[in-house]
This record gives C-alpha cells, sequence and structure tokens, in this order.
C-alpha cells in the first residue's frame, strides 16, 4: 500500500460552478426551462390527468397561459413566478411535502423566460433529427470529429492525439469483435503501419466487421436488451430452449441485416406472408419474458405481466421511452396517456406462445415429419398385413407363457381386438410374433430412428398470432382484476401517425412505424446505444430515457446526423460501426490529461477516449485467447464451463450443471448457460445481465469478488496453468503480449521475471490492463 | 508523469451521499463501501434480518384469535372476502375458518400472547416490538420475497441492504457489507435476486457466506498456492496496476488496487468470521448450536453476531420451509412445530447475546416473512392455511425499536387490520430512519425516474414504533 503515496501530488479542490455559470440569452426552452419545470413541477402539473393539481398543466403553453399561470412578456402578472417567490410557506411552489426547492438561479430563469415571451418548444426528441452539416473545424476532416473538436474548441480544449498502434489494434479488435488480437495479427498491423498506417488501419476494420466474431461481440449488445437468459425466471427457474434466437441474432448481424428489417423480423416475423422458419426464430425477442411455475398462480396474472413487460421493453429498446411508466396511470413527465399504453398493450396482447422446432442448416423440416409419418403408416400396413399371425399367437398364450411378457402388454391384451389402436397393436405384435420377424424388427428400429431425430431436434420459443384477438381494456391502475374501457391498437399521438393496409394495424404496423423515417427516436436511441459502447456513455447519457426526463444531448447535432446517416445509408450497423472507429475520436489516446480533468472531469465533450473495463463475457474471452484455449465454434446450444461448487444450491430448486468437456469448455462467454435464478457467478460479478429485464447500459462495477474470481477461480487456474506454458514456451514478454497486446517495460519485464512462473502466469491474468479496453 | 491533480486523497475518499444521488454523475469513490455520513444521527449501526421464507402463520404464533376456534369450520363472513384475491384460486381456497392449531399463553408484563410454540420467544416478549399489522401486496412467493426485499414485485429493483450499504457504506473493511446467510432444507424462492442490488451498482449486492466449502465463493487461494505465494501476486499486481495508474491517470485503477487488497483481506477475515472455535461453550449452547460445523439456523445466529461485531451493516438470514398449507410434508400438526423448534432458541440468544454485549442499542433485529397467513384453513389429510398479505405479525429488537411494545390490531379473525396498518413500505421506513436515513432522499435516478425503496406512494416512518 505504501507506494500508493508515491502518487500523492497536490490536491485540487473541484469547484462546481453550475449555479455561477451566466444565464444564457435569449433563453432556450428545451435547454433551459423544460428540466427546471419536469425536476420542480410536472410531478402535479404535467401531463397525468388524474395528478394534476389545481387544474393546472405546465408543460402545453395554451394551458399554462390561459389561466394567468403565465402571462408572457409579464412575470410580475404571471401566478406562477408569484408562487415560486411567495414567503407565505402555503402559498410557495413548489410545496415542502414535495421536497423540492428552486435554486435562485433557477427562479431567476423562469422570471427571464416569461419576460422573454415564454416561448415553448416541443421536447427535442419529439421532433425529426435535423439535417446539419457538420462544422468546419481545423484540422479535422472526418465528419464526427469535425462536431467534436468544433465543440471542444469552443470551450477551449483539444482532442488528444492517437493511440498508439498497439492500443488501436487492441481496442479495435475488442469493441469489434470482443476478442484480443493475437501477436501475429498484431505484428501484421504494426508493419502495415510502417507502409501506410491510414490504409492499415482500414484494413484492419474491414477485417474485423467481416469476422463471424462479430455478430457474437454485437449480438451481445443485442441480447442484454432483449432480456435473454437460458432459463424460465421467478422460483421455479426451469432451464428454456431459445439459443436458436441467440443465434439468429448473431446471424442477422454478422450477415448486415438492416436494423430496420431486424426489428420486423423480431417483432412480426411470423406475420410476414409465408414467414420462413428464421422469420419466426426471431420472433422469440419478446419471448424472452419470464414464466412463473410457482404453484397457486393465476395464470392470467403473470401473463398479463410478460406483456407489460414486453410493451415496456418495445418502449425503452425502440423508442428510448419509459413507457411502461404509463401501465397505471398517465404519464407523469412525457405525453402518453394510459390508454395509448393499453393501445401498445393492444400488439402485444393476441399472441399464441408455441415452440417451434429448429432443424439442422439444410434439412426440410416438413420432409423429416413425413419420413416418420411414412414409416408410421409402414408399420401399422405391415401389422395389419400380418394380423392371422397376430390372432394365433394370442390363442397359442396360456397363464404360464403369458408370465414371460412384460405388464403393460398383458393388460393391452384385455382391451378386445377392435378396440386396439395402432400403437397399441404394434406393441403386442412387437411382443409376440415379432419377436422373432426380422422385416418387423427393421421397421421398428427404422422408425425409432426417425422418431428420435425429430424428437432430439432443439426446439425455440416464438409468438404467434391468435385467430381471434383477446380483447384489450385499460386496466385501472395497471390491475388486471379492474378492466375499463376497451382499446384498439394504436400508438402516441405525440409522435407520427401509425400507417396500416389492414382495418387494425397490427405488429407489422407496429414495427414499420418504429423504423418510419418519420420517427424521431428509433434511430437516434440505436446509434446513441452503439456510440455508449465505444465511449462508455451515450450522446444522450439516459440511453433509455429520451423524453422530458432525460438528460439532453451533450451534441444534440451530431447526435441527428449520426441518426439521418443511419437511416440514408439503409439502417447498416456496420457502416455505422465503420463511421465510429475509423474518427479519430474513437482513435484518440484514453490517458487524463490535467486540463481535461479540470475542464471536463467526465469527459462528455471528449477531449480523450474513455478506458473501459470489458464486458463479463469479454474478460473470460480475452483470458480464453490470451491463453490460447478459445474454441471459436460459433453458436449451438449453451454450454456449462465450470463453476464452483454450491452455486446452483441457492435456488429453490437445485438446477443440474453438468461440466462441459471437450472444445464446449472453453467457448466464449455469451455461450455459457444462464440461470436467470443463479446466474453464472464469474460473469454476474462482472455485471452481466440477468435477464429479469431489459438492459441498455451494463454498470461497471469494481469489487474484491472480481478480483476473487480472477485470482482464485477454478476456471482462473486453469487458465494461469495454460499462461503458465506460454511463459515457458515463449517467455514472459510473450505472455503479456498476448494480454496486453503492448510490450512491457523494463521495470515490468524486470518485475515479471523475478515471480515463479505461475505466479507471474497469475499476475497477467490479473491485471487491471488485461480486463481493460484502454 | 503528468497526473496533475490526482491526489492520494482523492484515490482513496469516499463519495458523500448526495440529497438526490444521480448514480450516472455521481464522482466514484475507491471504496464504494466506505462508510458515508447519515442524513441525521442514527439509532441503529446495522440489521439484521431473520427472514422466515414461506411465510409463517402468525394466527398460531402471535396473534391470539379465539373467536377463530369458536367459530372453527365456518365460513368466514363475505364481507370479509369478497373482492378479494388469493394464492391458489383456482383450486383450493377455502373460505371455512380455522381455529388456531395451538395453545396460547400470556407472557411479560404486558402478558402478551404468544403460542406454546415459541416457548424462547415468549421468556423475551418484553424485549420486543411487536407489529401484528403488517400487509404486503403481493400472495406469491417470489413476488412477495421480492417485495418485502425491495419494495417492489418487479424485478431490477435494489434489496434493503444493496439500499442501505449504498447510502452509508459498511464499518467493516474486511468483509461485505451485505452478507446472507442460508438455513433450511433448500433455497428461498426467488434465489439470489432476493439479495441483488439492481439497478445499483454490484458492489452493493449481498453477499451470500456459505456453510459448506468456501464460505465466499473463490475465497480460498488455488490449491498449492500458499498465503505468501498470494500475497506476492497480489503485490505484483498492485505494482504494475500502480505503473499503470500513473501511466493512464485512470483511477479506476486505484479502486481496482482497493479490491484486490479488501480481497486478500477477506481471505483471512472470512474464514476468521466462520471459525467458531473461539466461541465458550455456554455461548454454543444458548444458540443451540450442537456441531459448529453444521449448518443451521442456530450457528447462522452466531455468525450474525459476529458479523455485527465486526462491523457488517446488513445481515439477512433465510430459513425456509415457513410454507405450511396442510400437505403431507407442510402441515401444522408436524412441521410447523418442527421450523419453530429450529429458530425458537436462537433468535431469543442471539438478542440476548447482542444484548450483553451492548450491541442491541445499535443492532436492528427483524423478524419475519414474505407474508403471514389466512384465517381461513386448508384442511387436507391434516390442516394448514393459505398465503396472506393483509394482516401478519413481524417483530423488531434492539436499535431503538421500543420494547416491550404490541403495536396494531387486527380483527376478530385475523384478515386485516382495525388500527394501526404498517404497510411494509412503513417498515422500510422506519427501518432506514432508525439507521439515519431518510427514505425519501436515500434515491437513485434511473429512466428519468427517481427511485426509492420506499416506492412513491407516500410510506410513513411509524414512529409509534421508536
Amino acid at each position: 500500500m505504501k507506494s500508493i503515496l508515491v502518487v500523492v501530488c497536490v490536491i485540487c479542490a473541484s469547484i462546481s460552478l453550475a449555479d455561477e455559470k451566466p444565464i444564457p440569452n435569449p433563453l432556450e426552452f428545451n435547454r433551459d426551462i423544460r428540466p427546471i419545470l419536469a425536476e420542480n413541477c410536472l410531478f402535479c402539473h404535467g401531463p397525468d390527468a388524474q395528478r394534476r393539481e389545481g387544474e393546472l398543466r405546465l408543460d402545453v403553453r395554451d394551458d399554462a397561459t390561459s389561466n394567468g399561470a403565465i402571462v408572457p412578456g409579464k412575470p410580475a402578472m404571471s401566478k406562477l413566478y408569484e408562487r415560486i417567490i411567495s414567503d407565505d410557506p402555503d402559498e410557495r411552489m413548489p410545496p415542502k411535502d414535495s421536497k423540492k426547492t428552486l435554486s435562485e438561479r433557477e427562479v431567476e430563469m423562469l422570471r427571464r423566460w416569461i419576460d422573454q415571451g415564454a416561448e415553448y418548444q416541443r421536447h427535442w426528441a419529439f421532433e425529426k433529427p435535423k439535417e446539419v452539416e457538420p462544422p468546419r473545424a481545423p484540422g479535422a476532416g472526418h465528419p464526427i470529429d469535425r462536431f467534436i473538436q468544433s465543440k471542444l474548441a469552443g470551450i477551449g480544449l483539444s482532442a488528444s492525439a492517437s493511440a498508439s498502434n498497439e492500443t488501436l489494434i487492441r481496442r479495435a479488435s475488442l469493441d469489434l469483435i470482443g476478442l484480443p488480437p493475437t501477436i501475429g495479427q498484431i505484428d501484421e498491423f504494426l508493419a502495415a503501419c510502417q507502409q501506410d498506417p491510414t490504409s492499415a488501419y482500414l484494413g484492419l476494420v474491414d477485417r474485423l466487421l467481416d469476422s463471424p466474431h462479430y455478430g457474437e461481440r454485437w449480438g451481445r449488445w443485442w441480447l442484454d436488451q432483449a432480456r435473454y437468459a437460458d432459463s424460465n425466471g421467478y422460483s421455479i427457474d426451469a432451464p428454456r430452449q431459445i439459443w436458436a434466437f441467440r443465434d439468429w441474432v448473431i446471424n442477422s448481424l454478422n450477415e448486415d441485416m438492416p436494423f430496420d428489417e431486424f426489428t420486423l423480423h423480431q417483432l412480426a416475423g411470423d406475420l410476414l406472408p409465408q414467414a420462413t422458419d428464421s422469420q419466426r426464430v426471431a420472433t422469440g425477442f419478446h419471448r424472452n419474458t419470464q414464466i412463473n411455475q410457482e404453484g397457486g398462480i393465476d395464470r392470467e396474472q403473470f401473463r398479463i405481466d410478460s406483456v407489460f413487460d414486453r410493451v415496456a421493453t418495445t418502449g425503452t429498446v425502440w423508442l428510448g421511452l419509459t413507457v411502461g411508466c404509463a401501465q397505471c396511470h398517465d404519464h407523469k413527465f412525457d405525453p402518453i396517456t394510459q390508454q395509448e399504453y393499453y393501445r401498445l398493450f393492444a400488439f402485444l396482447n393476441n399472441q399464441d406462445e408455441p415452440t417451434l422446432r429448429v432443424y439442422p442448416p439444410g434439412v426440410n423440416g416438413q420432409q423429416w415429419v413425413a419420413e416418420l409419418n411414412a414409416a408410421d403408416r409402414e408399420l401399422d400396413r405391415y401389422v395389419s398385413e400380418h394380423a392371422q399371425d397376430q390372432a394365433q399367437w394370442e390363442a397359442s398364450l396360456n397363464d404360464e407363457s403369458k408370465k414371460s411378457l412384460n405388464a403393460a402388454v398383458i393388460k393391452l391384451l384385455d382391451v378386445p381386438v377392435e378396440k386396439r389402436n395402432g400403437n397399441q397393436r404394434r406393441s403386442i405384435f412387437a411382443a409376440g410374433p415379432g419377436t422373432t420377424d426380422s422385416q418387423f424388427r427393421q421397421l421398428i428400429k427404422r422408425h425409432t430412428e426417425l422418431e428420435n431425430r425429430l424428437n432430439s431436434t432443439p426446439t425455440t420459443m416464438i409468438l404467434a398470432e391468435l385467430p381471434t384477438p383477446r380483447k384489450t381494456t385499460v386496466f385501472i391502475k395497471g390491475d388486471f382484476t379492474r378492466p375499463a374501457a376497451e382499446v384498439l391498437p394504436g400508438t402516441p399521438a405525440v409522435l407520427h401517425p401509425i400507417e396500416s393496409v389492414i382495418e387494425k394495424p397490427n405488429r407489422i404496423d407496429l414495427a414499420k412505424w418504429l423504423t418510419s423515417r418519420q420517427n424521431p427516436l428509433t434511430a437516434r436511441v440505436i446509434v446513441n446505444r452503439v456510440w455508449q459502447q465505444y465511449f462508455g456513455a451515450g450522446i444522450v447519457e439516459t440511453e433509455n430515457d429520451f423524453g422530458t426526463q432525460g438528460s439532453l444531448p451533450s451534441h444534440p447535432e451530431l447526435l441527428d446526423w449520426l441518426a439521418v446517416r443511419f437511416m440514408e445509408h439503409g439502417w447498416r450497423l456496420k457502416d455505422l460501426h465503420r463511421l465510429i472507429v475509423t474518427s479519430h475520436t474513437y482513435r484518440q489516446s484514453s490517458n487524463e490529461r490535467p486540463e481535461i480533468r479540470d475542464q471536463d472531469p467526465n469527459n462528455i465533450y471528449l477531449a480523450r477516449q474513455r478506458r473501459l473495463r470489458l464486458d463479463a463475457e469479454i474478460v473470460r474471452d480475452v483470458s480464453l485467447t490470451a491463453c490460447e484455449l478459445l474454441c471459436e465454434k460459433l453458436g449451438g446450444p449453451p454450454v456449462y464451463p465450470p463453476i464452483p461448487e454450491g452455486v446452483m444450491n441457492v435456488g429453490q430448486v437445485k438446477r443440474a450443471w453438468e461440466v462441459s468437456n471437450g472444445e464446449d469448455r472453453y467457448r466464449r462467454g455469451l455461450y455459457t448457460f444462464a440461470f436467470r435464478a443463479t446466474p453464472p457467478p464469474a460473469l454476474n460479478v462482472f455485471d452481466a445481465p440477468d435477464g429479469y429485464f431489459s438492459c441498455t447500459r451494463r454498470i461497471r462495477s469494481n469489487t474484491p469478488l472480481q478480483a476473487l474470481t480472477l485470482l482464485n477461480d477454478t476456471t482462473s487456474v486453469e487458465f494461469a496453468g495454460a499462461m503458465e506454458k506460454i511463459i515457458q514456451a515463449d517467455g514472459v514478454e510473450s505472455a503479456f503480449r498476448r494480454c496486453t497486446s503492448r510490450r512491457p517495460n523494463q521495470e515490468e519485464l524486470v518485475l515479471l521475471n523475478s515471480l515463479d512462473l505461475r505466479s507471474a502466469a497469475r499476475v497477467l491474468l490479473n491485471l487491471d490492463e488485461t480486463i481493460t479496453r484502454e | 508523469m503528468g497526473l496533475g491533480k490526482l491526489s492520494l486523497a482523492s484515490l482513496i475518499s469516499g463519495g458523500s451521499l448526495a440529497d438526490s444521488s444521480h448514480a450516472a454523475e455521481a464522482r466514484p469513490s475507491r471504496n464504494p463501501l466506505q462508510p458515508k455520513p447519515t442524513h441525521f444521527p442514527a439509532r441503529a449501526k446495522s440489521i439484521i434480518f431473520l427472514f422466515m421464507a414461506g411465510g409463517p402463520s402468525q394466527l398460531e404464533l402471535y396473534d391470539y384469535k379465539p373467536k377463530l376456534a369458536e367459530l372453527n369450520g365456518q365460513p368466514i363472513p363475505d364481507s370479509y372476502i369478497a373482492g378479494k384475491r388469493f394464492a391458489f384460486m383456482d383450486s383450493s381456497h377455502r373460505i371455512n375458518l380455522l381455529g388456531p392449531r395451538r395453545k396460547f399463553k400470556q407472557h411479560g408484563e404486558n402478558g402478551t400472547w404468544v403460542s406454546d410454540l415459541l416457548p424462547f420467544t415468549g421468556s423475551i416478549i418484553d424485549q420486543l416490538c411487536l407489529v401484528k399489522t403488517c400487509k404486503t401486496d403481493l400472495f406469491n412467493h417470489a413476488p412477495a420475497k421480492l417485495y418485502m426485499n425491495t419494495g417492489s414485485g418487479q424485478f431490477g429493483r435494489p434489496s434493503m441492504g444493496s439500499w442501505v450499504t449504498y447510502g452509508i457504506g459498511s464499518e467493516c473493511d474486511n468483509l461485505p457489507g451485505f452478507v446472507v446467510l442460508q438455513s433450511g432444507p433448500r433455497g428461498p424462492r426467488g434465489g439470489a435476486v432476493l439479495w441483488g442490488s439492481g439497478i445499483l451498482p454490484t458492489s452493493y449486492q449481498g453477499v451470500s457466506l456459505r456453510n459448506t466449502g468456501d464460505p465466499i465463493l473463490n475465497l480460498s487461494s488455488p490449491a498449492g498456492v500458499q498465503s505468501s505465494d498470494q500475497r506476492r501476486v497480489v503485490d505484483a499486481v498492485r505494482e504494475l496496476n500502480l505503473n499503470r495508474l500513473v501511466a493512464t491517470g485512470d483511477e479506476e485503477i486505484a479502486t481496482r488496487i482497493n479490491s484486490y487488497e479488501m480481497a486478500y483481506r477477506m481471505q483471512s477475515s472470512a474464514p476468521e468470521l466462520m471459525d467458531t472455535a473461539d466461541e465458550s461453550e455456554t455461548t454454543l449452547r444458548m444458540y443451540g448450536v450442537r456441531d459448529a460445523r453444521e449448518a443451521s439456523f442456530a450457528r447462522n445466529c452466531l455468525l450474525a453476531r459476529r458479523l455485527v461485531e465486526r462491523g457488517v451493516r446488513f445481515i439477512q438470514l433465510y430459513h425456509t420451509n415457513w410454507d405450511h398449507h396442510g400437505g403431507p410434508t407442510e402441515n401444522m400438526e408436524e412441521h410447523l412445530p418442527s421450523v419453530c423448534k429450529e429458530i425458537d432458541q436462537p433468535c431469543v440468544a442471539l438478542v440476548q447475546d447482542l444484548k450483553q454485549r451492548g450491541l442491541l442499542d445499535n443492532t436492528i433485529v427483524l423478524w419475519g416473512g414474505e407474508f403471514g397467513r389466512t384465517p381461513m384453513g386448508e384442511v387436507r389429510e391434516s390442516t394448514g392455511r393459505n398465503h396472506h398479505i393483509d394482516a401478519f405479525t413481524m417483530w423488531m429488537a434492539g436499535g431503538g425499536f421500543k420494547p416491550g411494545m404490541v403495536y396494531g390490531q387486527t380483527d376478530e379473525f385475523g384478515f386485516g387490520a382495525v388500527e394501526n396498518p404498517v404497510h411494509v413500505h412503513d417498515l422500510h421506513a422506519t427501518l432506514l430512519h432508525q439507521l439515519g436515513l431518510d427514505h425519501h432522499r436515500l434515491s437513485v435516478r434511473f429512466q428519468g425516474l427517481d427511485y426509492r425503496l420506499t416506492g412513491v406512494e407516500g410510506p410513513r416512518v411509524v414512529e409509534e414504533l421508536v
């Protein structure tokens, strides 16, 4: 611990200047005023009609000005102003029991805004993204850099220098495919950079985007949002099969399926004309809800709960809106009424929840079924053709010879011949004349094979529309036992209208509405969520709330530009990735600089990149790769790498965990079987989501349990053993490069060489740098 | 190296508790569990929550209803149950009242009724603060357990222990701040989510201490690694991380250095905690620990005291199998008595032991389950009761709760409160209050809303209890 003291430098208090910032002139409603109203006033004077006090609504100009609360241009005559400056505690707003208070600066801002005419603006996120030109910024060519650097110049900061080539290849590899580069790949890249750094980097990006591992890395990003896991959740938490959906996501991303199509298949694949199996598998998106198998439950209650989840998830994932808030009442802050909530609910309330068999590639499932049916008929025919033999055999039976038969058969013999069904006749025949009939036995064998082939085919959970729609009503206070007025499918009035070729819009229309060029939210929300992966935070920091309570974009023009470009370029995610990672903003060093620390301590303006601890699965993948253990197989059923003894005991029902052997022991983290109630500890401890609800942003915690995992877990020990061999064979420098992608400096090398091999191996796999993208 | 304004102080100091802590905006503190100032002076420093998983029957333990005996077998008046929903609505819901299955006796100075299933508890009833009118919202096990722990039936909310350690950290720097101990034949329904940290960082999630093998997952160094080897590895990791900290200026590396130090300390402090060899024979006998190596509720109570002594903030004990519906393996005749026997003496020993060591003043012991059971019986081969959420009994001891108090009055059948209902949110608010936390201010912003343990409906601190 002593050596930390070496780092002691001058203490500099960070001073918050928030309240001393000059008040902008003129004031802008969205930027300056709406946040004050949203935080302090709208809970009681906002969109929620039930909750509204004094019949006053402040988020709509006509309402606020019609009753004198606001008299534009005349703060002194405005009741709102009068109330917020009142000395009378009973008069003063916000009221004491709201525990909200306005600062002097906020009061002054409201005064000046009224004075300036109290102009409202629609909430920025409900307006379509503006088509903007990237601003000029000296020395910046890439459009993203032009946006970022012109803003940086405004606050007197400049971008950081490029990161080293070694850092770059590691960063891009981890970000695009979730695996670190091998030494060979590093050397190749460094050599290419000697020739032409730009084309070397572009080549690298192309190689990574073409890698099938791209789909795994970004597939997990989507699976977080889809709340994917391999079990039913709640207390019983039985395993389920839905990994075909996971593989569908990976494959679709690898094929760079346009995001609008990607959306359509997941929300409405089953409704598409001549829907393919792949399109049906995609509808597993909304089957990732939990299923309660506890005794004594009301099934309808939990079905409704899963629909609530689907509505909330759709709202969060595509619209970045907290639609779920309107389940029990009109939304407190955003213009979504409870009625509108249930209109969205109506789209998702008419489904059956079947499973679908997933045949291996190239297999025609219908043919498998047909073959089995044919074998079935053939058996029946054979048995009836030999009915004579059977009758003779039965007639020959006596009490003594019956004893050799099994009990089930004896019982069947009591069934009158004319009442026996095909299966029964077959069973009796098999016990009788069939025992010595090789032709019959051949038929049975064939039948069993075909049957097993079909039954061992995995299934996956999908949606299917009910022929007759369920009636959807508003539920009073979100309570399904209190239905109110019936509603039809529809979308919130604050957004663009939904289009439908049929009488009542369906899920196809909903999906198309979400990805319509008219939709102001979806493209912004998605590009923001991609951006967040690269920089640790989105341009809109509240990545799951673009509503009025969310934070404002740090770079609104950039967000709009990215969103518009994303749509114009056909909703291609790979194109978006290429655009971002080729910017200097992405490629710059992540090292802290004193001036950034002073002026932009949270690095909102991106004068540097950010060091990010790797996602849970990738922590594992890096070790697997560095130790040369990784099995690169793509997709398939989830696997069971070793976990500590007793982990599965904490759930109500103890679930089996038969450790996978062979290559399945070394699969990427995203293939580990994920029980919701007893999540895999090595992933859970590094903040992998548990699949209970949509996760649009992972927390990055930093805890002692993570240290214990990397130091002592069976898996870590096994990895360290492999690393020890690598050190033995190739030396510690090579091992260091496998973990960090760079060469150790002299000091580091001396320290590592002073350790025994095993310790050195363990140290390397425990370095902060090894589990961090720099 | 240009570390500029980086300081040791900023590396290892904790953040302070903001009024409305916007998680995303808060600067990360080096040690997330560093003790933090409370909102106002605290009455208690730690909580031990004795969770009786499955729903203990208040009508066989604390809420004595002679009227039930009188009307045994008769249907409950319709006015009680019209419009109500119950678990097992489809098949086994019965409307016939079931008289108390146990004998009750008055105990203590106030003559508080306690059944013969809890002789030890009866003997210290004057030290307990009994609330007979607890009320929850959900009647299936997993959702109700979630509700009792997180104040919500929805997944993804932080549990009480997470809120508390998030709010005020922990005074122990070599054990987790929020510890879970389990006993009984199976894990509680709902699993790890009951002590999950939800939208808060996982630093605040409960750590389940196990009774067999490593008490904490991966606590032991790998086979063949001596303590000195482990120290060498941790030291080398620290040196190299420190180099990287200097090179990059990323404070997160300082947090990681702290995490490794704490992990290393835990490797010795956790086994030391679990090793009860230093406890006297008298103490072991008082708790009813027969075999110090055997996992039991009694031993977990003893461990709870040891955790409190070490400054751990929130300790939760789960003891399963209180779900007495009346079936052959879950009835009032056989299984309720046996589970009561398992917990009665240890609960009392815990309270007494804390008291004699001067720890009870600063420690809240909380006893109860996720709900109670219906006045109506489930009469199968034997007898039982269904889940009931309108009125059930919990008790608190220590931490400023009034000893000898019996709070809340239920109706003649024990169906609902006739006065002083205490909703789960009220209970949470009161517990936080005793820890010096204003439940309203202990919030975190997520998806545009301020989330709290106590929800939005304006719960009250039940001041009569403290």
